[in-house]
């Protein structure tokens, strides 16, 4: 790229490197921009609603990932291109702020580049069209808001978050099982929350993955699974009335941090050495054994000796467990974990109904459950399923699921989903561009049409006739006032999402709306692209 | 070197390029236009933003400065504009992008003269003059803000924050962004009102109007060890101790080597290890301190200590962020736990730790001397965020700007007009050739309103015509009128409406823009030492070189 030429027309040298750099200005950059963003969006965008379809992804290692989650397709395509990269992001942030709705921020933002595509061939300046996207975003919020209803998370067994989870868990490969699913994620949520402070730290609840069986085998422990053995063959496989003691320091004699050399001069010094050493494993195990611990779980590994020792001892013990899972239990069970032998005193010991170790099919693999524990804040969902994959994606929806519920219970405010909601949004977005009497108008109007093409894709992803079935669902809403009808994916015969129980949460909502926006003004605003030459 | 006559009389090292004469004053002007042509399109409140790419890294700005430095400029005249940016940038941090234009502007009306053959030296002495003249006029020109009522005067420090944010991706936000600068640097001490002391924190996700003013100081939940979970995560008003001290059971010396004769010995040296550190955690926990945090990592075992005794702790904290806690809760960072006692202890109404969109952040509210705020900004994507804070930044430097001193102008193109307006009367009662110098100055100071216009989409010469009409009717009527680019006709009075600048920023944009102009005007040869410059792609001038690849496009 050369910014200017002098009388004779050769180039100013004027930047550094300036031949291999390229530059794209104004109209051009607009448009490649807009494109670029587009190809994310028309990717992701048969993968929306209830019969969106699966992305197969196969990392350079040769992994392979089959799912339906946004945020993680977007990520795992490594995409290149700077304003592509913003869609990248644009996804990755309404997964950490909300969890669901990855898809359809990614969508929404695709059909308004494509409205602005077509404005900006009209010849409107871009910053006028941002300027009618942010108006008429606040309308749509605004009206959002007006038909969101508040719903009772407590009523009738927390039916309706059982449905808002089913709603997000619908268009994922375990769909079959929505419901037992949906109902294993409330009752985890709950168990965890704190209903006064109405805050749920996703922390506290784990997913631990298993391949082998079906995904109907998936269950909730109340408690925590950690996927370690007892650390003897012969120990006991199962704790009742567990007093567990949590150590940080492992069963071996210990060792001075300071950089230490041992010389031993005659054959009685290394007997005696010898037996100190011995002294210390037995230390160690009488003084766990004294404090009326039954298990002792170890943040760091043992030798043989001291294996042997604790076997002996009767006391079952677990090596290698990780920090995050000693955390867990310290917090489940009222333990407090203890970094030295010498410490341990009775009261520092956690408190479990039972502590055992699991078998799953015939592999050999074994897990440790500690269930009933003194003060339930933990709990653990154990995913099955007949492949790595499926338990992946898997893992994912009930994440997806269980961020729905948080949300419900920050906010207990739904809209109806189906794309009802932005089909309402956008029959009030329409009636207020008429209200506007400057060039926004159009940029009003085209947002309108985008909040459209939400329920169109879903149709069309349906098999159903986009055009037909949003002109339909669009009329009876005018027709009727009843800002609950949408597209029928499911094919049940109704189209009042009510009916249909398809709930969505209105933080979500508002903030993919929001997000779509404020990303494509950025698009927007961008009219010189400069950029190495290489792609 | 060609044009040496027989016999060659070698001056310079072979390979040495020089340029000189006018043809090279001419040249720098050229290349200088170009690269004020880039960031053209970013002035104004319709002004665009440019995305650079270098590396993996991908940036999108508006801010002029920002823009310039990324676009690695390395041509020695145009290195003089990126300069003269970041000069701004440093001393008043907004008005980097018309501080560019202006000094371009002023090369580009001195151009003719040099071609003319008019001796730089003459054009520069005028554009010095005209510089003094229009400096003096500002000063007349600008308005006092009655400061009398508090109300007042934080009203005028919205404005210009408004005003500074006016052509920046928070445009539509403005208003709630004016209120969070103003009021975080309210918090500032008034007499120093220290930048450093006012920290903006970044979390992806959520809507910009998430963002929210923490009166205190705000940091990320830094890495912890097990056992952290069980602290407690709130407090009223604490004792909060600051270390610069390593708390983890380690070798207490490098490199030192110990030697046990007996097998006894073991033991005590094993014991003499956890007795240190032991010593050292009882000593805070006996002070009093309820809140704990390092610089330096806190390993595991002290975590489970203070976990055990109900108190708080976050070790590897930023230094700044240490700093900032320091000056808002009047504590002292100690470099050891000897002599530690409670008056060096900090304290602030609330402590918790929060859930920001994904992250956790511990949050320090109320404090008794706060000097310091925390904004944390929420947003779409990274760049976004990116942006919006350097966007805050400029705004913070203007209210803090606007803070001291306590003149405005009207912003959107108005006193440019003004100065200029006066400039041209003024031309008229000189004789010589500074007459027409002085009134190129003029024409060039025309360049703001014309490229906001320009940037508006609007019809920039029927603007200009209105514009020149309103102030030559004089008076203080006409005196205002800048670029609308909201209304129909295209200008307005823009001091009513609100487009306020402190007079500051305009009096170093045209002081430096002018200082710039008048120095790359008196450049008339360049020598270019082959060696000093290893980059062979940068030739210049004059000499025919392989056609760069550039000339595709």
């Amino acid at each position: 790229m050369s910014l200017a030429f002098d009388d004779y027309g050769r180039p100013y040298i004027i930047l550094r490197e300036q031949g291999s750099k390229k530059r794209m200005k104004g109209l051009e950059a607009y448009k490649s921009n807009i494109l670029a963003a587009k190809a994310i969006a028309n990717t992701l965008s048969s993968s929306l609603g209830p019969k969106g379809m699966d992305k197969m992804l196969v990392s350079p290692d040769g992994d392979v990932s089959v799912t339906n989650d946004g945020a993680t397709i977007v990520e795992k395509m490594e995409i290149q291109h700077p304003t592509a990269k913003l869609l990248v992001e644009l996804s990755q942030s309404q997964d950490a702020e909300i969890g669901d709705g990855t898809t359809g921020v990614v969508v929404l933002a695709g059909k308004l580049l494509e409205q602005a595509l077509t404005l900006l061939d009209k010849g409107i300046h871009p910053l006028k069209i941002s300027d009618g996207f942010d108006r008429a975003c606040d309308v749509a919020i605004k009206h959002l808001e007006n038909i969101s209803e508040e719903i009772d998370i407590q009523a009738n067994e927390h039916e309706a978050l059982i449905q808002a989870a089913c709603t997000a868990l619908g268009s994922k490969v375990v769909s079959k099982r929505k419901r037992e699913l949906g109902k294993i994620a409330v009752t985890a949520v709950l168990d965890v929350a704190d209903l006064g402070r109405k805050d749920v730290n996703l922390d506290l609840i784990k997913i631990q993955t298993k391949t082998g069986g079906s995904v109907e085998d998936t269950r909730l422990i109340s408690g925590i699974l950690i996927d370690k053995d007892m650390s003897h063959p012969q120990m006991v496989k199962e704790v009742n009335d567990a007093k567990i003691c949590l150590l940080t320091c492992p069963f071996e004699p210990p060792k001075p941090k300071t950089k230490h050399n041992i010389n031993i001069s005659s054959a009685e010094d290394y007997k005696k050495l010898y037996l100190q050493e011995q002294q210390y494993f037995v230390d160690m195990v009488k003084l766990v054994k004294d404090s009326g611990a039954n298990i002792a779980l170890c943040q760091w590994g043992f030798d043989d000796e001291a294996n042997h020792l604790l076997l002996q001892n009767n006391l079952p013990a677990v090596r290698w467990v990780s920090g995050t899972d000693v955390e867990l239990i310290a917090m489940a069970t009222g333990a407090r974990i203890i970094p030295r032998f010498q410490e341990i005193t009775p009261e520092k010991l956690g408190k479990a109904g039972s502590v055992k170790e699991v078998q799953f099919g015939t592999s050999n693999e074994r897990m440790l459950v500690i269930e009933n524990c003194q003060c339930t804040k933990a709990v653990t969902i154990l995913i099955r399923g007949g492949s790595q994959m499926i338990v992946d994606e898997a893992k994912r929806s009930i994440h997806d699921a269980i961020c729905v519920i948080r949300n419900l219970i920050k906010d207990n405010r739904i809209v109806y989903g189906g794309g009802s909601a932005e089909l309402a949004c956008a029959i009030q977005v329409l009636q207020y561009a008429d209200e506007v009497s400057s060039v926004e108008q159009y940029a009003i109007r085209s947002f309108a049409d985008a909040l459209e093409g939400i329920p169109s894709c879903l149709a069309d992803n349906c098999g159903l006739n986009p055009i037909t079935s949003v002109a339909q669902a669009k009329a009876r809403q005018l027709q009727e006032n009843n800002h609950r009808i949408g597209i029928d994916c499911m094919e049940l015969g109704t189209t009042d999402m009510k009916e249909q129980r398809i709930y969505e949460t209105l933080s979500s909502k508002k903030q993919q709306i929001q997000l779509a926006t404020q990303v494509v003004k950025m698009i927007l605003k961008i009219d010189d692209v400069i950029a190495p030459d290489d792609y | 070197m060609s044009q040496f006559l027989q016999p060659t009389i070698l001056l310079l090292r072979e390979g040495t390029d020089t340029s000189q004469g006018r043809a090279q004053i001419v040249s720098n002007i050229n290349a200088v236009q170009a690269v004020a042509d880039v960031v053209k399109s970013t002035l104004g409140p319709r002004g665009m933003d440019k995305m650079i790419q270098t590396g993996p890294k991908v940036t999108i700005s508006n801010d002029g400065a920002t823009i310039l430095n990324l676009l690695e400029v390395v041509h020695p005249a145009a290195r003089v504009l990126v300069d003269i940016a970041k000069s701004q940038d440093d001393e008043v941090g907004d008005g980097t992008t018309s501080t560019t234009l202006l000094a371009a502007e002023l090369l580009k009306e001195a151009k003719p003269f040099i071609e003319e053959g008019i001796h730089p030296q003459i054009v520069i002495q005028g554009y010095r003059k005209a510089l003094e003249l229009a400096l003096e006029k500002l000063e007349g020109f600008s308005i006092n803000i009655s400061r009398d009522s508090p109300e007042d005067k934080r009203n005028t420090l919205l404005k210009c924050a408004q005003t500074a944010l006016n052509s920046k991706l928070l445009a539509n936000t403005k208003q709630f962004f004016s209120e969070l600068v103003v009021s975080a640097v309210e918090k500032l001490d008034p007499n120093i009102l220290d930048r450093d002391l006012i920290g903006i924190k970044n979390v992806t996700g959520g809507s910009v109007t998430d963002s929210f003013l923490v009166d205190g100081v705000a940091f990320k939940k830094t890495f912890s060890y097990a056992g952290f979970e069980q602290q407690p995560k709130r407090f009223e008003n604490p004792k909060i101790c600051l270390l610069n001290l390593e708390l983890e059971l380690k070798s207490e010396k490098e490199n030192a080597e110990i030697r046990i004769e007996k097998p006894e010995e073991y033991q005590q040296i094993v014991d003499a290890e956890w007795a240190l550190i032991y010593e050292k955690l009882e000593t805070i926990v006996k002070a009093g301190a309820q809140i704990v945090l390092s610089k330096l990592p806190i390993g595991d075992l002290a975590t489970q200590y203070f976990a055990d005794r109900n108190i708080f702790c976050a070790g590897r904290v930023a230094q700044e962020d240490l700093l900032r806690v320091q000056k808002a809760t009047g504590g002292q960072v100690q470099t050891t736990v000897n002599g530690l006692n409670p008056e060096t202890f900090g304290t602030c109404g609330l402590f918790e730790e929060v859930q920001v969109g994904a992250e956790r952040y511990n949050l320090f509210k109320n404090c008794p001397q706060s000097r310091t705020a925390t904004i944390v900004l929420r947003g779409g994507a990274e760049q976004f965020i990116q942006e919006a804070e350097r966007s805050l930044n400029d705004a913070i430097m203007i209210v803090r700007r606007c803070f001291k001193a306590n003149k405005i102008v009207a912003g959107g193109g108005a006193i440019e007009l003004e100065l200029s307006r006066y400039l041209r009367h003024y031309a008229r009662s000189v004789t010589g050739k500074t007459q027409y110098i002085v009134n190129s100055y003029a024409k060039a100071l025309e360049v703001i309103p014309r490229t906001i216009a320009e940037n508006a989409g609007l019809n920039s010469i029927e603007i200009m015509n209105k514009l020149r009409q309103r102030h030559a009717q004089g008076g203080d009527e006409g005196r205002w009128y800048g670029v609308d680019i909201n209304g129909q006709s295209g200008v307005c009075d823009t001091h009513s409406s609100f487009v306020w600048e402190p007079s500051l920023v305009k009096r170093n944009a045209l002081c430096s823009a002018t200082e710039a102009a008048c120095a790359i005007l008196s450049i008339d040869e360049t020598v270019k030492n082959p060696k000093s410059d290893q980059d062979t792609k940068m030739k210049p001038k004059g000499q025919p070189g392989r056609p760069p690849m550039g000339m595709r496009r």
